[in-house]
């Protein structure tokens, strides 16, 4: 089992220096970087097996197949999944959320149906709702959120009814940090509708164990690149029987059994969700990541997010004109956003910048939240598993710095 | 003074500091000293679209000659447009769309005159040709 010191080293990119100083990453939220053995196991395929997928009658690619099916079983064993067959790759989150707005609704929603999200959802869990909503007639209703940053639990019963078709939060806010009790919400849900659940996981993931069998949620959506894997890669994870019984969304190569000039039959799932060459070469990258994670254990990944972030609580307490955007909730994620009083957030970002400290300014895709709290933008600093206390120490400094200088 | 030496002196003084920090606190020098933008004028018609905050450009035109007001809620971002409103300040509409002068490649500041921040800079610099266009057709 891998432990916690030093691990910086197995990250080739803390090697480098950013305008003079070490780098001092906090964008994780944005994307995490990546330890060398995925990307030596992306190398190797291109190196030793490339060959498409599915197709071959050849070493290569009965080879590079094995590898890239073997991460559909990484992936349901990751998340414990009923099967491996529920796993879906996508090249992203966002394609996630696409795909199951697209299927589902045209599946199961009617005119007047109601699709249930909080208000502190990622765009991707936002605009391709609103896109279906507006082809099918559809309502979208946004779940308050709290001054504390907390989820509403009166104003979420208030909006659960037989009209809730789906409903799809997020399992870790990428803004506040928040982690919402998903089991409670869920069993509010399930008791009152007869509404698809569906949990977005790009946060999440990367940061807690998550276990689908025991959450009960009928969906997860979540992204390589925030979990150490490479971009362009993602999964959804699904209960078998909607998959099977969800059309796919978009056709071409792979994704077929039959095929005549004028109709075609699918391939059974998840191979019906996958059309064209799949991002095979990334996908084996993401199995790279989830060995790297489970070597750690998930367990010891979220004590390190508990632990950094009650270190950064403490340490953030006493800044000065810094207004911390961070739920008070007992258990979070290490993600904090923030804003001075009369200085733009990218000013912040741009002068910690020079520290070699690399923070994220502007929305974070949370745009209408932004807009709630009546700020244009925050700047956010999130940690992950190569972080440590001497990284937020270097930020508090650095972000102390700038504020004196920009006034 | 033509743009080309306007660009050439602001050049010598951005080379004048050694890191990205010291080029900033120029900048926000810049940025503080430029105090003559009407809080009025504040409005989306003069907004420079696709920057990461909010920034205004106006042109005036007094007898043949164009001159740029600026303003940006953030202080980099001002600084960097204040310099760029005095380069092409004093000059005719004609001269600002000959000019070929690649801001990004004259002045080394760091991520925000990078090709990587898509759209701000780069957008300062059309709507001052815009405005010129527009100011040679009427």
């Amino acid at each position: 089992m891998k432990k916690f010191e030093n691990i910086k080293k197995d990250f080739p990119i803390f090697a480098r220096e950013v305008n003079t100083k070490k780098l001092t990453y906090l964008d994780s939220g944005a994307t995490s970087q990546k330890p060398q053995s995925v990307i030596d196991s992306m190398n190797n395929v291109y190196i030793n097996t490339n060959a498409n997928v599915h197709r071959g009658t050849y070493v290569l690619s009965a080879e590079t197949t094995q590898l890239y099916e073997d991460v559909r079983k990484k992936c349901k064993n990751f998340l414990n999944a009923y099967h491996s067959d529920e796993i879906i790759f996508t090249k992203g989150a966002t394609e996630g959320f696409n795909f199951l707005a697209n299927s589902i609704v045209k599946k199961y929603l009617h005119p007047g149906d109601e699709i249930l999200l909080t208000e502190i959802e990622h765009h991707a869990n936002i605009i391709p709702w609103q896109m279906v909503a507006k082809q099918y007639q559809l309502e979208i209703k946004y779940i308050t959120i709290n001054d504390d940053f907390s989820i509403d639990m009166d104003d979420l019963k208030s909006k659960i009814s037989s009209k809730t078709k789906i409903v799809s939060i997020t399992g870790e806010s990428n803004l506040s940090g928040l982690l919402p009790d998903i089991k409670m919400i869920r069993n509010l849900v399930k008791e009152n509708s007869d509404a698809i659940f569906i949990l977005d996981g790009a946060q999440l993931v990367p940061h807690r164990k998550v276990d689908v069998q025991d959450l009960g949620i009928d969906f997860i959506v979540f992204s390589g690149h925030k979990l150490l894997g490479p971009t362009g890669i993602g999964v959804v994870w699904g209960r078998l029987e909607l998959l099977n019984e969800l059309d796919p969304v978009s056709g071409g190569g792979d994704m077929i059994e039959e095929v005549y000039y004028d109709r075609a039959t699918w391939a059974p799932v998840p191979h019906k969700f996958e059309a064209g060459t799949p991002p095979y070469v990334e996908a084996i990258g993401l199995g790279a990541a989830i060995d790297y994670l489970e070597n750690i254990t998930m367990e010891k990944v979220s004590d390190h997010s508990d632990h950094l972030r009650k270190y950064a609580q403490k340490i953030f307490s006493d800044l000065d004109r810094v207004n911390v955007i961070h739920t008070n909730e007992e258990f979070a994620g290490c993600t904090f956003s923030m804003h001075v009083d009369n200085i733009h957030a990218t000013d912040i970002s741009l002068m910690l910048d020079t520290y070699g400290v690399a923070v994220r300014a502007g929305h974070h895709c949370v745009q209408p939240f932004h807009r709630k709290l009546g700020i244009d933008a925050t700047f956010r600093a999130t940690a992950y598993i190569y972080n440590d206390e001497n990284d937020l120490d270097v930020f508090k400094d650095a972000l102390v710095n700038s504020i004196q200088m920009l006034g | 003074m033509p743009i080309d030496s306007k660009v050439q002196e602001y050049k010598k003084i951005l080379d004048l500091f050694p890191n990205a920090q010291e080029k900033y606190q120029y900048l926000i020098e810049q940025a503080k000293d430029n105090t003559d933008f009407p809080e009025a004028l504040r409005n989306d018609n003069f907004k420079v679209s696709g920057c990461q905050s909010q920034v205004w450009l106006i042109p005036e035109k007094k007898e043949d000659k164009v001159y740029f007001m600026s303003d940006s809620d953030a202080l980099i971002a001002k600084g960097l447009v204040t310099l760029i409103a005095s380069i092409y300040s004093d000059e005719t509409p004609e001269d600002i769309l000959s000019s070929e002068i690649d801001l990004m490649e004259e002045f080394e500041l760091g991520v925000i005159l990078s090709p990587a921040r898509r759209n701000g800079a780069f957008n300062m610099l059309k709507m001052i040709k815009d405005y010129a266009s527009k100011l040679t057709n009427s």
